[in-house]
């Protein structure tokens, strides 16, 4: 009897699972003891009560602003509504360091609303520290993507509903009830959760608006305990915890929600009768009013480094550029070869082997690296680097590899799907011919794989490329991003400076998120 | 009678110039290719597409300053007819009160029309519990309920098989004459409503080509465009 060699994607699970097993393993185990929990109770509960209380308060106000705007702009077509919906477009992709320096440059002390204000008289004074620019920052983020997403799936309600609700006389109250509210029930328990599970984990946001050690998530209490204290007893402690919360709200994320990640808005082919409802008219009015005189400023904000960029370009900046680029292509590289053998191994387990519970166990992994707290993770590997190798060399090995992991959910999105399809399509005739292997993944696959694997390579390296993470950990003279420069120019208050870094950061961003978006529609 | 004089509607790539008359209680069979503006002539008249000339009443009425809503018109589409989140009973209720507050006169009424298409004792399922054949015929309840003497039905069982089509086009020409409403009927197989039909009118480039008695469109000069236009469509 001959053994057959495991599945590629069965090796990378395994690998995955090892990878955070021993690393967390190698944290607990410092130094030979771990704290109890009782050590850190009272901290650990002031903790926990702030990521819970802001992240449901950035929900709940993301909600409003994006279910607001999107019923908004769903109801009408004005001149520029293009322009709105690629500014929400971009606000999805824009990294956390960059909406922080918006919140400085439009809330901040010396920020263009205190500007306003001292034009009119008004020297007062207030602090965007704590609550205030952590929700600001966070609706920023969110608001626009719950718009986007909810746009899409009001979209997606067929025409003739619309004409039948024409037909039928429809009063707006019953519109809503009829056909907005349906849709919105289905989407919203899995949009919101997304974002409670995004601002629970917050980091670079809170780090640099919390204003004090009262304000932290479980996310910079663990980057705190690492960078300042080096208490990995307590890293994993928390670690644990967090690992507890968000698991399970990705289980429930996971059970609640499965529409696919979000296109290009499509245009509603039927009119909305409720367009002419005068009281909708100034309600919508009044909504897009107040949602573009939050949003627009904000966004354009990191518009005024344009005019420094010429004398920021240094050879800082170009190295940091160039590391920047590098890291973020070898992380969407291995997001992509990771999500690729994970998908191959879910859709063998799907159609071939009929299991579709192990499948699932393969669909649930990318999502559950979302739950594993970055830091901690960083800190078990570079427990177990320093003991069997170079420590010196840990930040460019772990940089990327933290990065893909954390890109892999995303760029399993746009593999899985083709890759079932195809199987679905041509699977019985490619085992009729005997076609299996490599040979299937480039005869059969790949035609069909190549944009939606080069979509998802494009977004995992958007989102690597302005990430404010683990470089806040590594970062240094030897090791410097954009996004880190970014922060130490904030650090510094040299807000000229942020604002034209910020902007490469975006643009380059926007460019990636772009492309993507263009090769994922693109037709095969 | 149902009149449609010189109804122009324009696209930039698309135009249609209707006109068209159908007898109070007939049923009219609209036949042509894919593409010809059989459903815009539909929509036409439902007040979903407004014409930018021309004039279109029924039995002496203007219909065009209507909205749909207020126009003597019910439409039944090919799909999408019923809204998932709501029983049968309900999606037929909005034929009568969009609000859903229905009386017990409307609510028996209600039962009185599902028992009229077959499907008594239908009333609490989902559409999602029912086959296409059996959702199409709840969509048909809703138009007849609604007591609008115009009905439309815009290839309304082409996703049904053959037989199960000549079933519910039986259905709705009993249902037609026991309750003395105009249909007018868009079809990619005009031999299914041959025998039924009293009209039938063929439209293609946007325009009503010819109309008059079936036997005399598909026998007629223009048999071999019908035949061209059926086995594209």
């Amino acid at each position: 009897m001959t053994l057959k060699p495991p599945h590629p994607g069965s090796l990378v699970a395994f690998a995955i699972l090892a990878l955070v097993a021993g690393g967390f393993i190698a944290l607990a185990t410092v130094d030979g003891g771990t704290p109890t929990l009782l050590s850190i109770g009272p901290y650990l509960w002031r903790v926990l009560a702030f990521s819970l209380i802001q992240a449901a308060l950035s929900t709940v106000l993301s909600l409003a602003l994006g279910i607001g705007l999107a019923l908004a702009l769903a109801r009408r077509r004005f001149p520029g509504r293009d322009i709105v919906l690629a500014i929400l477009g971009s606000t999805m992709v824009m990294p956390t360091i960059v909406a922080v320096f918006a919140v400085f440059a439009v809330y901040g002390r010396s920020g263009w609303l205190a500007d306003a204000l001292a034009v009119l008289g008004w020297t007062g004074g207030f602090s965007i520290f704590g609550y205030p620019g952590i929700l600001i920052a966070h609706v920023f983020l969110n608001g626009p993507f719950v718009a986007r997403i909810t746009l899409d799936g009001l979209n997606q309600v067929p025409a003739e509903h619309w004409r039948l609700a024409s037909a039928l006389g429809f009063t707006p109250v019953q519109i809503f009830r009829h056909l907005d509210w349906p849709l919105l029930r289905g989407e919203l328990p899995g949009v919101a959760g997304l974002i409670f599970l995004m601002c629970f984990k917050s980091f670079a946001i809170v780090l640099a608006l919390g204003g004090g050690p009262g304000r932290s998530t479980l996310e910079v209490a663990i980057f705190e305990a690492l960078k300042i204290d080096l208490d990995f007893g307590r890293v994993a402690w928390l670690a644990l915890i967090q690992l507890a919360i968000c698991l399970s709200m990705t289980a429930l994320l996971h059970w609640a929600f499965t529409r696919p990640p979000v296109g290009h808005t499509i245009r509603s082919l039927a009119h909305r009768p409720d367009a002419k409802d005068r009281g909708l008219k100034i309600l919508d009015a009044v909504v897009l009013v107040v949602s573009g005189l939050f949003i627009a400023p904000l966004a354009f904000s990191v518009l005024t480094g344009l005019r420094r960029l010429p004398a920021v370009i240094d050879a800082d900046l170009l190295r940091a550029f160039v590391t920047s680029l590098a890291i973020a292509g070898a992380a969407a590289l291995l997001a992509c070869g990771l999500a690729l053998a994970l998908a191959s191994a879910a859709r063998r387990r799907r159609i071939v082997l009929r299991s579709p519970r192990s499948a699932a166990f393969y669909d649930l992994l990318p999502d559950a690296l979302l739950a594993v707290p970055p830091f901690a993770l960083t800190a078990g590997l570079f427990l177990l680097i320093r003991r069997f190798g170079d420590p010196s060399t840990a930040g460019l090995i772990l940089l990327p590899l933290i990065n893909g992991l954390a890109a892999v959910p995303f760029a399993y999105r746009y593999v899985a799907p083709r890759l079932l399809t195809t199987e679905e399509r041509y699977g019985r005739m490619a085992a009729s011919l005997g076609i299996t292997g490599w040979s299937k993944l480039t005869i059969m696959d790949w035609p069909v794989l190549k944009r939606p694997l080069a979509a998802g390579f494009a977004l995992a390296m958007a989102l690597s490329f302005g990430d404010f993470g683990i470089v806040a950990l590594f970062g240094g003279t030897d090791l410097v991003t954009l996004p880190y420069l970014l922060y130490e120019r904030l650090g510094a208050y040299r807000l000229d400076e942020a604002s034209s870094i910020g902007l490469v950061i975006v643009l380059v961003a926007i460019l990636l998120a772009h492309a993507s978006g263009r090769l994922s529609d693109a037709r095969d | 009678m149902l009149v449609i004089d010189n109804c122009r509607l324009t696209w930039p790539d698309f135009t249609a110039d209707y006109s068209l008359s159908v007898p109070t209680g007939n049923l009219c069979a609209v036949i042509g290719p894919s593409g010809g503006g059989k459903t815009t002539l539909l929509h036409m008249i439902a007040g979903f597409e407004r014409p930018e000339r021309g004039t279109l009443t029924f039995d002496g009425r203007d219909l065009l300053p209507l909205e749909p809503a207020k126009r003597p018109v019910a439409i039944v589409f090919q799909d999408h007819n019923l809204f998932p989140h709501l029983s049968v009973a309900q999606n037929v209720g909005l034929g009568l009160r969009p609000s859903l507050r229905l009386s017990a006169e409307e609510r028996a009424l209600v039962g009185e029309m599902l028992d009229a298409v077959g499907l008594a004792g239908f009333d609490e399922r989902r559409p999602g519990e029912m086959s296409g054949g059996q959702r199409q015929r709840v969509a048909l309840a809703r138009a007849l309920v609604s007591g609008r003497p115009l009905i439309l039905l815009d290839e309304p069982f082409s996703s049904l098989d053959p037989a199960l089509r000549r079933d519910m086009i039986l259905l709705v020409d009993a249902l037609r004459r026991r309750r003395s409403v105009t249909i007018l009927m868009t079809i990619h197989t005009p031999e299914d409503v041959a025998d039924l039909a009293d009209q039938m009118a063929f439209v293609a480039d946007g325009r009503v080509v010819a109309s008059g008695r079936p036997a005399e469109i598909l026998d007629g000069a223009l048999a071999p465009r019908i035949a061209a236009a059926v086995s594209d469509s």
